[in-house]
């Protein structure tokens, strides 16, 4: 039997369901918090960008 | 641009902040970096790697709507291109103006040739570009 991958990242088209994370924000100098439900009442598109580890090359 | 950026990586906001700080690449750097340290945002995505506990390269654009329009993942060892992240992006801007066309993969910026997908275009793709 063919497993289904349900992860978004084989769903494009899926509607993505509202996260939250903390950051760190350099314009600010401070910690924070982003939303996708905010970016959303905001408008905004999001283009999230993963990468393996700080201190390396990105 | 009307978009957020946001980074994301298994580190946590310390860590952000002690690399920011310390890396003068990063000097110049606008957008959040978001931490994700139990793994859960990158294994929703399908970009978590269980034996490392690290993030792969993947670049996702989420639409004000939330809708998942791109999805691309790269291994540890490839660097992704910059150039075709905002062409997708700007073609994802102009799609969503411009309901009935495709952006083909030439398309670049604003003012290039798209496409109006139709009877009439099929088996005669070349002469629509012309």
């Amino acid at each position: 039997m063919t497993e289904v991958c349900e992860c978004l990242g084989c769903n494009v088209g899926a509607i993505v369901p509202d996260f939250k994370l903390e950051t760190y924000a350099p314009a600010k100098g401070d910690f924070g918090e982003v939303s996708l439900e905010t970016l959303k009442a905001n408008k905004k598109w999001t283009i999230l960008f993963f990468y393996p580890a700080d201190f390396t090359f990105v | 641009m009307g978009a957020e950026v946001i980074t994301v990586s298994t580190d946590t906001k310390f860590v952000h902040l002690a690399w920011q700080r310390d890396e003068k690449m990063l000097k110049d750097v606008k957008y959040p970096m978001g931490s994700d340290p139990t793994g859960n945002l990158s294994r929703m995505f399908g970009v978590y790697d269980e034996e490392t506990g690290l993030a792969l390269r993947g670049t996702f654009i989420i639409s004000p709507e939330g809708k998942l329009l791109n999805s691309e993942v790269n291994y540890y060892n490839m660097g992704r291109n910059i150039d075709e992240l905002m062409r997708k992006f700007k073609a994802n801007i102009h799609l969503s103006k411009h309901t009935d066309e495709g952006c083909p993969s030439k398309w670049k910026e604003e003012g290039d040739k798209t496409l109006k997908p139709s009877a009439k275009m099929v088996g005669r793709v070349s002469e629509a570009y012309e």
